[in-house]
C-alpha cells in the first residue's frame, strides 16, 4: 500500500494503481480527455500532467500513465503544471474550429470547460486554421466532424475494446490525421456504436436523432431503466425542463418527448456503456399511444369501462391473467395482493426480438426482450406458458399476446398502453401508463433491481395499472 | 582514416561482403567463442566495454540489457534498428551493404547472451541495396547452419527475421518500431512499462540500433579491456559519421572517440566544398544543435567534449553548412520534415509541427511579424519533454538552436521580406 502526498494531502493508494486512479478514487481532480476508467491509456492528450517532486526540483509527467511510488509528492497545479497546461491548450484548439455556437456538445463539452479552467484567452495563432470534412456520414446514426475532432482516440479504442467492431481507426498521420471508419463498413452494423458519442469529449461525434434538436442546458436527465432486454441497463432519459418548455402549440409536443438517452453509469448491470436500442427508447416508448377505453371496440367511459370490466371478473368461474413481463416490481405487489388466488397465471414475453436485432451477445445485450421477466419469477413464482383451455376470462396485461390462444367463449379484459388492432377484440379495454410516467423499478437476470423515475404526467384518461388492479380484482374501493 | 578502425577494417570490394570473404577476415570464430562463454559472461563484458548506443541518444548498450533479465522460459526478442531514418545519417546502410555478416554475427552473440531465439532486423523501406545484401545475408547463414538450426554443437539456436517498414521518421523510435512489427500504425508507446520488460508482442525486447550490435563481435573477440584503449576514457571505441552538406569528401568515415574535430572536417574530409568558409555543423543528425566554426574548433569527436558544447554526437549524421547559407530555408526544411513526420498520437508534436511549419513558411513569404520568433520558441520549449517519442524534443531542439545562433537572419527576414543571405542552401563555387 504506496503511501503519496497529492496537493499536500497524504494518501493511500493501492499498489499497481496510477497517480491518475489513486488521486480520482480520494475525489483529487486531475484533467483528461483522452483517459478514460474503462479503456486502456494512450496518454496522447497530455493535459493530465502533474508535477513530482525529485531532488528538490520539480518534473512534470502525465498522470495516467504514472505508477504510484511510495513517499512520492505530487501537485496538480504548480506553476509548471499550470504553464504546461496552458500550452497543452493552445495545441488543443489550435485546428479546433470553436463553433460552440452550433455545436450540440456546447454545454457539456470537456473543451470548453478545460478551455475556461486551463487557459481563457484567444488563441495566439496568426495562421488559418487547418480545415477537414465538416460532415462525415459515419453510420446511419451518427455524423463526425473532423474539424471538432481533438484525436484523442477514445472512440477507436471502444470499437477495438469494447464492442470489438474494429470499426474505426485513424487515417493519416500528424496534423491530418483523422478519424475514419473501417472499409468493411464494421461500424455501421456496430450494436454499440452510440457509445462514442458520450465518450467524445468534444463535439465531433454526434447523434443524427439529437443534429441540433435542443441545447443540453434545456434538458434534464432522468434516471431510468432501458426496457430492451433483461439486462435493464441504467439509463438517463434526458427531456425538456420545466422553465424552458416550448410555449408554441406546434412544438408542444415536444415538450412530452425524450430528447435523448445516455447511459446511467451502474457498474452492477451495465458499466457506463449502452446499446443502440436503448438509444432508441423514444421510438420504443413514443409509438401512439391508446387514449380512452373501449366497449367491444367502440369507445366508452373510463369509469363505466372499469366498472363493466370488475363486473365481467366477479362473474367468473375460472378467471385467468397473463402477466407482462414489462410491469414494475411495484404493479407486480399490487397485483398479487388484489388477485389473491383466485386466478390462474400466464407469463407473457411481451415483446420478442425482432428481425436484424442482435439476439445476445457476449456484453451486454440478453436474449428475453423484456426487462421484468426476473420479477414476474419473483413476485408471482413460475407461471404456466399457456392459458388454460377451461378459462372463461382472461385478464391479458400488456402487448405481445396472441388472442387466437384465448378459449372460445371466454370474456377478455385487457389493459394495454399503446394503440394496437387487438385493443378492439377485448370485450373491455383499458389504456394504461408507460414507464416514464410513473416511478417504479425492475429486477434483471441477475437479480439486481433498478429504479426508474417518472418524467411526465401521463395523459388524460390513461390509469396505472397500480392503482386499476385493487378496482378491478379487490374487495375495497371502486375506481 | 580519423584514428584506429574495429568496423571499416577491410578494403571493400565486390565481393566483401559475402559470407566466403567474411569467413576469410576471421568471421563467425567469435560466435564461437561467445557460445563457450556464460550467457551472463557475455552480457557482463559488453558492459564493462563501455559501449554506447549509436542510435542517438548514446545509452550505454551494457545498462539496456541489464534490464532484461533472461528468463528461461520465456520469449525474449531483439530487434536490429536499421530504420536509419535521421536526416543526414546514413551509417548503418554502410555496414548492411558491406558487412551484413558482422551484423548477423553479432546478433547472434546477443541473442545468445540475452536468451533470446527469434530476433528481427527491422529496415526501413526506402533501403533497397541494403535490404537485399541483409537479406542475402541471413539466407547464406541459414544455408550455412549459422542461423535455424543448433550451432557450433551447442543447443542455442536463432531465427532471424528480416521486415521492411513502409517509411516513416517514428518507424525508427524503438517503441514506434516494434508497433510497427506488429503490424500496427507506428505510434510510440508510453513508457512504463520499459520495452525491456514488455515490449515486441508483450514480451522483453531489447532494440539496438545496427552500428551498437555490430560492435558485440569486436567486444568479445578483443575483449572489453582491448576495446577500451580505442576511443577515450568516456566513449570507448569507434563511431561511424556520415558526412554530407558543404562538405569535400562527402561519406561515411570511422572516426575513433576522442579524434580532434576540425582536424577530422579540414584533413580528412577535406575542408568544405570549394574551399569556402565553414558557417556552421550539425553534429549528429538534425535533431542535434548546430554548432559554429568556432565552437567546434576546441572540440574532439567525443560525447563527452561534444554534450558540454550544448549538443550531441547523436547518430553521426554530420551535415556542414557552408558560409552564405541561409539558415531560414533551412530551418523551413528541417520544418517541413518535422511536419510531415510527426505521427500525429500525442498532442504537443501533432499540434506543434504544423504550427511551427506554418510560421516559418509565412516568413518565408514576408509576411512575418517579429513575436513569430517568441512563438517559434515557445512552441519548442512547449513540445520538450511533453510528447510520448523524443520527436518533439527533437524538433524544438534544432529550432531553438539555429534560432539561438542565428537569430539576426531571422529578423532580418521578417523586416525586410527577404533573406539576409540570398536564400541559398547551396553553397557555389
Amino acid at each position: 500500500m504506496p503511501r503519496l502526498t497529492i496537493d499536500s494531502r497524504e494518501i493511500e493508494a493501492k499498489a499497481g494503481q496510477t497517480v491518475m486512479e489513486a488521486a480520482r478514487e480520494h475525489g483529487i481532480f486531475i484533467p483528461y480527455f483522452c483517459w478514460h476508467p474503462n479503456l486502456s491509456v494512450p496518454g496522447n492528450c497530455r493535459i493530465c500532467v502533474v508535477g513530482v517532486e525529485d531532488k528538490g526540483g520539480e518534473w512534470v509527467e502525465i498522470a495516467c500513465n504514472m505508477p504510484v511510488a511510495e513517499g512520492m509528492v505530487v501537485f496538480t497545479a504548480s506553476e509548471k503544471v499550470k504553464a504546461r497546461r496552458k500550452a497543452t491548450m493552445e495545441f488543443i484548439t489550435l485546428n479546433h474550429p470553436v463553433d460552440c455556437g452550433i455545436c450540440d456538445k456546447a454545454g457539456e463539452c470537456t473543451l470548453q470547460d478545460y478551455h475556461f479552467e486551463y487557459n481563457g484567452e484567444r488563441s495566439v495563432s496568426r495562421d488559418a486554421k487547418l480545415h477537414a470534412t465538416k460532415h462525415f456520414d459515419l453510420s446511419d446514426r451518427i455524423v463526425l466532424d473532423n474539424e471538432r475532432c481533438i484525436q484523442c482516440t477514445r472512440c477507436v479504442r471502444f470499437t477495438r475494446e469494447i464492442s470489438k467492431s474494429n470499426g474505426l481507426g485513424m487515417l493519416s498521420r500528424g496534423d491530418h490525421s483523422i478519424v475514419r471508419p473501417s472499409a468493411d463498413g464494421a461500424f455501421a452494423t456496430d450494436a454499440y456504436s452510440d457509445n462514442v458519442i458520450d465518450i467524445c469529449p468534444v463535439g465531433a461525434l454526434l447523434a443524427k436523432d439529437f443534429l441540433h434538436q435542443a441545447r443540453v442546458w434545456y434538458l434534464k436527465a432522468t434516471p431510468s431503466v432501458c426496457p430492451g432486454c433483461e439486462r435493464g441497463c441504467g439509463v438517463n432519459l434526458w427531456h425538456r425542463r420545466e422553465e424552458w418548455m416550448l410555449r408554441s402549440p406546434r412544438q408542444a409536443a415536444r415538450n412530452e418527448g425524450i430528447d435523448r438517452v445516455t447511459p446511467l453509469d451502474n457498474p452492477a448491470v451495465n458499466g457506463p456503456w449502452i446499446c443502440n436500442k436503448a438509444r432508441d427508447i423514444p421510438k420504443l416508448l413514443g409509438r401512439v399511444r391508446a387514449s380512452g377505453a373501449l366497449f367491444k371496440g367502440s369507445p366508452a367511459p373510463l369509469e363505466a369501462a372499469v366498472l363493466e370490466a370488475r363486473a365481467l371478473i366477479a362473474e367468473a368461474k375460472r378467471p385467468a391473467a397473463v402477466v407482462s413481463s414489462w410491469a414494475s416490481n411495484e404493479e407486480l405487489q399490487s397485483f398479487k395482493s388484489a388477485v389473491g388466488t383466485r386466478f390462474a397465471l400466464v407469463a407473457k414475453r411481451d415483446h420478442e426480438p425482432q428481425p436484424g436485432e442482435v439476439v445476445q451477445d457476449e456484453l451486454l445485450i440478453r436474449a428475453d426482450k423484456n426487462p421484468n421477466a426476473a420479477g414476474v419469477r419473483a413476485a408471482l413464482g413460475e407461471c404456466a406458458r399457456e392459458v388454460p383451455k377451461d378459462a372463461d376470462l382472461v385478464l391479458v396485461w400488456g402487448e405481445g399476446f396472441d388472442f387466437r390462444a384465448v378459449p372460445p367463449g371466454a370474456k377478455i379484459v385487457f389493459l394495454n398502453a399503446f394503440l394496437a388492432p387487438e385493443n378492439g377484440h377485448a370485450d373491455v379495454f383499458l389504456p394504461i401508463s408507460i414507464q416514464t410516467e410513473r416511478d417504479g423499478s425492475y429486477t434483471n437476470f441477475a437479480g439486481v433491481t433498478s429504479r426508474f423515475e417518472r418524467c411526465f404526467a401521463a395523459p388524460a384518461g390513461v390509469l396505472h395499472a397500480e392503482a386499476l388492479f385493487p378496482a378491478l380484482v379487490g374487495h375495497g374501493r371502486g375506481a | 582514416m580519423p584514428g584506429r578502425q574495429l568496423i571499416m577494417n577491410f578494403e571493400v570490394t565486390p565481393t566483401s561482403h559475402t559470407l566466403e570473404a567474411y569467413k576469410a577476415r576471421g568471421g563467425y570464430e567469435t560466435l564461437a567463442k561467445a557460445l563457450k562463454m556464460a550467457p551472463a559472461d557475455i552480457t557482463k563484458e559488453v558492459t564493462a566495454s563501455g559501449l554506447l548506443g549509436h542510435g542517438g541518444a548514446a545509452f550505454p548498450v551494457g545498462r539496456k540489457w541489464g534490464v532484461m533479465k533472461p528468463n528461461p522460459g520465456e520469449i525474449h526478442y531483439l530487434c536490429a534498428n536499421a530504420d536509419e531514418g535521421e536526416p543526414g545519417t546514413f551509417k548503418d546502410r554502410w555496414i548492411l551493404e558491406h558487412a551484413p555478416h558482422l551484423l548477423v554475427e553479432s546478433m547472434l552473440i546477443t541473442s545468445y547472451a540475452l536468451g533470446v531465439r527469434h530476433a528481427f532486423v527491422y529496415i526501413r523501406g526506402e533501403f533497397d541495396l541494403p535490404w537485399r545484401r541483409i537479406q542475402a545475408g541471413i539466407d547464406d547463414a541459414y544455408a550455412a547452419g549459422y542461423l535455424g538450426k543448433p550451432v557450433f554443437g551447442s543447443d542455442f539456436t536463432l531465427d532471424i527475421v528480416v521486415y521492411r517498414g513502409a517509411g516513416s521518421y517514428v518507424c525508427g523510435e524503438a517503441s514506434g518500431l516494434i508497433t510497427s512489427i506488429e503490424g500496427r500504425k507506428p505510434y510510440p508507446r508510453n513508457r512504463p512499462p520499459r520495452l525491456t520488460v514488455r515490449g515486441l508482442f508483450q514480451k522483453p525486447t531489447v532494440i539496438n540500433n545496427v552500428e551498437s550490435l555490430a560492435n558485440i563481435t569486436g567486444i568479445i573477440r578483443m575483449g572489453a579491456e582491448e576495446f577500451r584503449k580505442v576511443g577515450t576514457a568516456k566513449s570507448p571505441g569507434t563511431q561511424l559519421i556520415s558526412i554530407s552538406g558543404h562538405i569535400a569528401k562527402p561519406g561515411v568515415y570511422e572516426v575513433e572517440y576522442g579524434y580532434p574535430w576540425a582536424k577530422f572536417l579540414d584533413e580528412d574530409c577535406g575542408g568544405v566544398l570549394h574551399g569556402a568558409k565553414l558557417k556552421c555543423v550539425v553534429p549528429g543528425g538534425i535533431s542535434t544543435k548546430v554548432l559554429t566554426r568556432a565552437e567546434i574548433e576546441p572540440l574532439n569527436l567525443s560525447h563527452e567534449s561534444v554534450n558540454p558544447a550544448g549538443s550531441g554526437l547523436g547518430s553521426g549524421g554530420m551535415i556542414v553548412i557552408a558560409e552564405g547559407t541561409c539558415m531560414v530555408r533551412l530551418l523551413q526544411v528541417l520544418l517541413r520534415f518535422y511536419h510531415h513526420e510527426s505521427c500525429g498520437q500525442c498532442t504537443p508534436c501533432r499540434e506543434g509541427m504544423g504550427w511551427m511549419h506554418r510560421i516559418i513558411d509565412r516568413i518565408v513569404e514576408g509576411k512575418g511579424v517579429p513575436e513569430d520568433i517568441e512563438r517559434l520558441y515557445a512552441i519548442s520549449h512547449a513540445n520538450d519533454g511533453t510528447t510520448i517519442c523524443g520527436m518533439g524534443d527533437a524538433a524544438g531542439f534544432a529550432t531553438v538552436g539555429i534560432l539561438n545562433k542565428y537569430r539576426d537572419e531571422f529578423e532580418y527576414w521578417i523586416a525586410n521580406g527577404r533573406s539576409k543571405m540570398d536564400g541559398r542552401l547551396e553553397c557555389l563555387a
